[in-house]
Parts: structure tokens; C-alpha cells; sequence
């Protein structure tokens, strides 16, 4: 079905003006028949977009009509891809009772196109780094298993925090507005970085606010740092019997609190690094574990991040990086990326996923918690993106090298210290 | 036990800490050492590891009104002789303590396996209240590397079985720190780093320097993950020129924050004099 995605995604293109016919259609007739009030405020789009149409005069989806795309791309100085990315939201939104007709067909099938309609829909998580969310494909994704892994210290904890608080985000300022499951098995959840991390993003939204001027003045933000604790179920678990109860337990949970929209276990790993007799126990239970998470994902729309450590493998003679738990973990999750240094730059690689491309990005932790680097500027944004081209290149040329991703570039051989 | 008991409300305080001992340096640590979760301290030798958590040890003792957790400590040690003359010594810039040598318990480690035994059998002592001392709430383990140092050949096999018993030993003392909120230090040793293309980037510095070596922390990168927050205390010697020429050294202290949950990248020089071990403002 991915492929099918991305077979659609390619067609899409060549037919960018014949969608549009589409969409203007069905935004014309939907909008006549139903909620003539519906503003773009409440569109699932991005943040940004969003204020871009309000500041470019389009604020209710009427006024979408009378623009063509180009002119769309024009006014809001996007790509046309992108405008014509909202206007499918904007008919997919109106149009929600009559694709659910047309899909009922066949019981319970889906159109490949109505799937893809759905993905592109699906809100994602911003991780408050917007290269890192570029690569992402605009965020942590709903329905969809992410691993995040790395070294001691490279902000796995940070990056999870920062999602836990993200999550919260309001539907008006282009989040999803959503509640955090927190599975904390080594103890380093620290309710104090929290707060700090809650407080940056509250003074974000407020800039948001600011920058939006009247138009959102409905929604004032009368949140304090400690709400966002309120909105983070928080467990604690110390060995592995209590890390595959609390995970069966979740969907009961879920059912009971509908809002949860991530799940982010730290770490996966932890517990299941103790020596463990039989191995075969191991890769069963953690195996299970996935797919219930897998299906957890699913059934309730929402995004699972598992942090993951690394450790050193013996390969051919030396020691190298890899992520821990073995090769059929790896099979588990749908989405893995690793973080890794390169020089004093923290950077995060996609090394699999069905359905973004393998790239890397620059990121930063800082005192307000998951941010773009220090080095904003654009001739060093520049700079930066060339050397993730290189970093590709890399990694396309070597591919027939088994382990060889700009990760492993950073860390070529590794001794362990006895 | 059900799955729902392990639900906590965040409460919005900070979690307990322990003080130094020593304003600055709390400072530093954003109030002290951590309750709940394990701080690694690492250093060559003779960098003040032992006077700090030495120092800790009294510290503890303080009412929580001055930043202590008005509790006794276990102090579990593998090398050398128990420094009892030193704590003794340091002892008397505590003089609010009445009889701080009765609230601190120490036993003596023989080998990594010993060390999980003891934890094992410490539960009934951290739960029992005995009316001699109050509970323990701080735990000190010094040194973890030379533990594991001498026991485990440097094979495959063998690093495996190492590495598993880091995971269970710290999952045992996480539980413990949980259950009954305790402050855990464990100290470890430096390696040095020959090969600088070789070494594996852990926490906040390419590499760490001490004495003008260039060190990693001891026992590797699987026990790196089985700890919360590693600081690393360094010394250099500095020649200073006084006032007639004479060439003399002094040695300055640094304490470092590799990586931790909750601080930023950052250092803090430190002292050791006779009575305390204390900060310096920057």
C-alpha cells in the first residue's frame, strides 16, 4: 500500500491542474451544502500555512474559492504543491460524509487514494526543530511506530519530553491538542525539564498568538507550564514483567482517555538488557510487545515513539555502533531514527522508513528544550544542507557496504573500554 | 500489584535533592543530587570523587530545611580501607550534626556479584525503621569500575556477561531509589584514550582531560546507559608566577556535567581544603 502511496504521489504531480479542477469542485458544492461557517482556522494544516492564509486575507473557505492555485502559491509565497496540498484538506474536510459513502463499497476497504487523503490529514507531532521535522515529513507521524535511538547523553530523554509537552499544542496554533502516555523504565524523566520545556512552548505559542493578531483573540492562552503535567500520564516501571503489563494495559487505558495521542516509552531497552537466559524469550516478548503497539497505534490514531540506547556489535573483527535489542527488533518498528554526533553538532538520520526518504538534520538541545541550531543564518543553513547532501551521497555510494550510513562515518570503529 | 498502580501524578515540585554541602555547588546541580535516579561521579584518582560523596554522606544528614534529606547513608566501598579519618575530619564543618558517625552505615564490597547480593538483602533495611538512625536515603558506591575491573576477561563472552550484570545491578538499584526515593551515587574510574579516532563520543565533550590526559569513562558504553546523570570531576596543574619569580603549581578542580536529564553542558571549579570541599563562584 506504500508503494501504492508513493506510485500515487509521482501521478499526482502530472496532474497537479486536474486536481484542482477536482478540489474547487468538491470545496464549491460541499460548502454550499454544509457548515457555511467553517473557517481555515480549523483546517488540518501545518501552523505556519495556516497563519499564512490568515495573514493573506483567507480566512473562511469561501474565500479559498475565488483564488486559483497559482494565485494561492502567490499570495502566501508557497510552492503550488503546497497550495495545492490545502485545498485537498480543505475539500477532504468538507467532503468527509461523502468519501465515507464511497468507500463503504466495498466493507471496510479503503481506496488507496482515500488512504493517502487520510495520511496527508493525519496530524503529526512537531518535534519544535524544524529540520528535524522537515526530514520527518512535518513531524512525529500518527498511526506509525518511531524509534529513536542513540548514545548517552544525545537527547533521546529531551527529545521525548519535548514531544510529551508538543503534543499538547491547541488545534489553533497546529497542534493536536492531544494527551501523552509517558513510560519512564530507567528514571530519568525530570518533572523540573519538563516545566522548563512547557514554559518555552507556552512563550512560543504566545509569539504565534502575537503574530496572528486579532484573529485568534477567541482562544486566549491562559495555560500555565504545570497544565501541561496535568496532560502527561506518567509511568513508572521498574523491570520487564511491569513494562509488558503497563503495555497490555494500555489499550484499556486508551479507550478510557480517547485524547492520548502519543505514547513514548523511555527506553524500550532498558529491562530487556539484564542477561536474559533464553534469548528466544527475549525476541517473543519484545516481538509482542511491537505489535500491540503497533496496533495501538492504529486503532486509536496516535503516534508510539520508543527510545532505544546503542550498543557496540562484534562484526568482522571489530566493534561497531548499532542500535540495541538485535536484528529482529529491527523488523519491529515502522519508522527508525538515530541520533549521532558529528563534531559538536547533534544530528538526527532516518535510517527506515516506508515512506520518507533517508536524509539527516541538525538539531539542537537547549535550554528551552528541542530547538533548530544555534547557527541559523542562512549561509550556514546553506553550508549545513550541503553537507547533507554530501551525507547522502555517501549513503547512496555505499550502499552495498552494510553498515555504512553517515552515522557510522562519525564512529567508523569502535574499542571498548575495559 | 496492577498495571494502573504504576500511574503517578507529576506533581509540579522538583524531586528531592541532596545538598553538597556547599551553596555554589548546589547551585550547579540545581539543588543536589538527585533523588529517584543514579548520579555517576568519574574521575582519576585523586580528583576528590571520594571527598565528595564523603562529604555527601554528612550532608545527608542535614534537615530538608537546609537542602539535606535529614536521613543516614549506606556507604558500600571496594578499594582501600575505609577513609574514616578523612570523614572525621570533615565532619567538624558540620557542627549542627549531633553524632554524625552513627548514621552512616558502610560495608565492604568484594566483587561485582557481592554488590548485587548486598542490594538484594539491603531491601529489608530500607524499609524497616529502626528507631537507632533515621532511614537511609543515600546510597554511595565506591568504585563500581574496580568491581568489575579485575573479575571479567576482555572476550566476547565475558563482556557479555558484564554487561548484563551492569543492566541487572543498576535496574535493582533504580527499583530502590524509586520505591523508597533514594539518592544514588556510584563512583567510577577513567581509562585513557589512546587512539582519539577510536573513542566514542559520550555526553557533552569530545573528550574528557585530566591531569593533561586525555580519559573516557571506565567499563564502557553499556554502563553509560545504565546511569542517569554522569558527572566528571577533572584536575589540572597550572604554574603560577608569584611575586618573586618562583615558579610554583597549583592544581584547580573542575567539576563537569557529561550528561544529565535535567542540566545543561556546564562546569563549576571546585576546592578541597582540609575542612570541607566547596565551589567557586565563576
Amino acid at each position: 500500500m506504500r508503494i501504492l502511496n508513493s506510485f500515487i504521489r509521482k501521478k499526482k504531480k502530472n496532474h497537479l491542474e486536474e486536481q484542482y479542477r477536482i478540489y474547487k469542485y468538491q470545496i464549491g458544492t460541499n460548502f454550499e451544502r454544509e457548515n457555511p461557517q467553517m473557517e481555515v482556522s480549523s483546517l488540518p494544516i501545518s501552523a505556519s500555512l495556516r497563519a499564512k492564509l490568515i495573514s493573506a486575507g483567507y480566512s473562511s473557505l469561501s474565500s479559498l474559492l475565488s483564488a486559483s492555485c497559482s494565485d494561492l502559491a502567490r499570495d502566501l509565497k508557497i510552492s503550488e504543491n503546497e497550495a495545492i496540498g490545502i485545498l485537498r484538506v480543505a475539500s477532504q474536510r468538507k467532503g468527509s460524509e461523502r468519501s465515507n459513502g464511497t468507500s463503504s463499497i466495498v466493507n471496510g476497504a479503503q481506496t488507496a487514494w482515500d488512504m493517502l487523503n487520510e495520511e496527508e490529514s493525519l496530524g503529526r507531532i512537531t518535534t519544535s526543530c524544524s529540520e528535524l521535522d522537515d526530514i520527518l515529513g512535518g513531524g512525529i507521524s500518527c498511526k506509525e511506530v518511531t524509534e529513536i535511538g542513540g548514545v548517552p547523553g544525545i537527547g533521546k530523554t529531551q527529545l521525548g519530553i519535548q514531544l510529551a509537552v508538543n503534543v499538547q499544542i491547541p488545534m489553533d496554533y497546529g497542534g493536536l491538542q492531544g494527551k501523552a502516555i509517558y513510560i519512564d523504565t530507567e528514571g530519568s524523566f525530570m518533572v523540573e525539564r519538563a516545566l522548563q520545556i512547557a514554559e518555552a512552548c507556552l512563550e512560543d505559542m504566545q509569539e504565534y498568538h502575537g503574530f496572528l493578531k486579532k484573529d485568534l483573540q477567541a482562544c486566549q492562552l491562559n495555560r500555565k507550564p504545570e497544565d501541561f503535567l496535568e496532560n502527561i500520564f506518567y509511568f513508572r516501571v521498574c523491570s520487564y514483567t511491569e513494562q509488558i503489563a503497563v503495555v497490555n494495559y494500555l489499550d484499556k487505558f486508551i479507550s478510557e482517555h480517547k485524547d492520548v495521542k502519543v505514547v513514548i516509552i523511555d527506553s524500550i531497552t532498558f529491562h530487556f538488557r539484564q542477561d536474559f537466559d533464553d534469548m528466544a524469550l527475549r525476541t517473543r516478548l519484545l516481538g509482542g510487545m511491537a505489535l500491540k503497539l503497533m496496533k495501538l497505534a492504529k486503532k486509536y490514531t496516535l503516534a508510539v515513539v520508543l527510545l532505544n540506547q546503542v550498543t557496540t556489535k562484534y562484526i568482522e573483527g571489530s566493534y561497531q555502533l548499532t542500535l540495541a535489542l538485535g536484528d529482529s527488533w529491527s523488523h519491529a518498528c515502522t519508522n527508525r531514527v538515530i541520533l549521532y554526533w558529528n563534531g559538536n553538532e547533534r544530528y538526527a538520520y532516518i535510517d527506515k522508513s516506508p515512506s520518507i526518504r533517508s536524509a539527516s538534520a541538525q538539531y539542537s538541545v537547549t535550554g528551552r528544550g528541542i530547538r533548530s541550531s544555534v547557527s541559523n543564518c542562512k549561509r550556514v543553513k546553506m553550508m549545513s544542507r550541503v553537507r547533507i547532501m554530501e551525507a547522502d551521497t555517501n549513503a547512496c555510494i555505499k550502499l552495498d557496504c552494510l553498515y555504512h550510513t553517515p552515522w557510522d562515518a562519525a564512529f567508523p570503529r569502535t574499542r571498548m573500554n575495559v | 500489584m496492577k498495571p494502573e498502580d504504576l500511574l503517578q501524578h507529576l506533581s509540579p515540585n522538583p524531586v528531592q535533592k541532596c545538598t553538597l554541602g556547599c551553596p555554589i555547588l548546589d547551585r550547579f546541580l540545581g539543588g543536589g543530587i538527585p533523588c529517584n535516579s543514579i548520579t555517576e561521579l568519574v574521575a582519576e584518582s585523586g580528583c576528590g570523587k571520594t571527598q565528595i560523596s564523603l562529604q555527601l554522606l554528612l550532608s545527608a544528614q542535614l534537615p530538608t530545611s537546609l537542602g539535606g534529606l535529614s536521613a543516614s547513608s549506606l556507604y558500600l566501598f571496594s578499594e582501600s580501607p575505609f577513609p574514616l579519618r578523612r570523614l572525621h575530619q570533615l565532619s567538624s564543618s558540620f557542627p549542627t550534626l549531633h553524632n554524625p558517625m552513627d548514621n552512616i552505615l558502610t560495608h565492604p564490597l568484594h566483587s561485582a556479584h557481592h554488590l548485587f547480593d548486598v542490594l538484594s538483602q539491603i531491601d529489608s533495611l530500607l524499609l524497616s525503621r529502626p528507631t537507632s538512625f533515621p532511614p537511609i536515603k543515600l546510597i554511595v558506591i565506591d568504585s563500581i569500575a574496580a568491581l568489575f575491573r579485575f573479575e571479567f576477561e576482555n572476550n566476547a563472552r565475558d563482556l557479555k556477561q558484564r554487561s548484563g550484570l551492569f543492566f541487572k545491578i543498576s535496574s535493582k538499584l533504580k527499583e530502590q531509589a524509586r520505591r523508597f526515593g533514594l539518592a544514588v551515587v556510584v563512583i567510577n574510574q577513567v581509562v585513557d584514550v589512546i587512539d582519539d579516532s577510536d573513542s566514542l563520543r559520550i555526553g557533552s565533550s569530545t573528550c574528557l582531560y585530566t591531569s593533561q590526559r586525555k580519559v573516557s569513562a571506565a567499563l564502557g558504553l553499556s554502563w553509560a546507559n545504565c546511569v542517569n546523570t554522569r558527572l566528571f570531576l577533572s584536575r589540572n596543574e597550572e604554574r603560577v608566577a608569584d611575586e618573586d619569580c618562583f615558579t610554583a603549581t597549583r592544581t584547580r578542580r573542575f567539576i563537569r556535567v557529561v550528561f544529565a536529564p535535567h542540566l545543561p553542558d556546564s562546569s563549576c571549579e571546585f576546592v578541597i581544603t582540609r575542612e570541607k570541599v566547596f565551589g567557586l563562584e565563576r
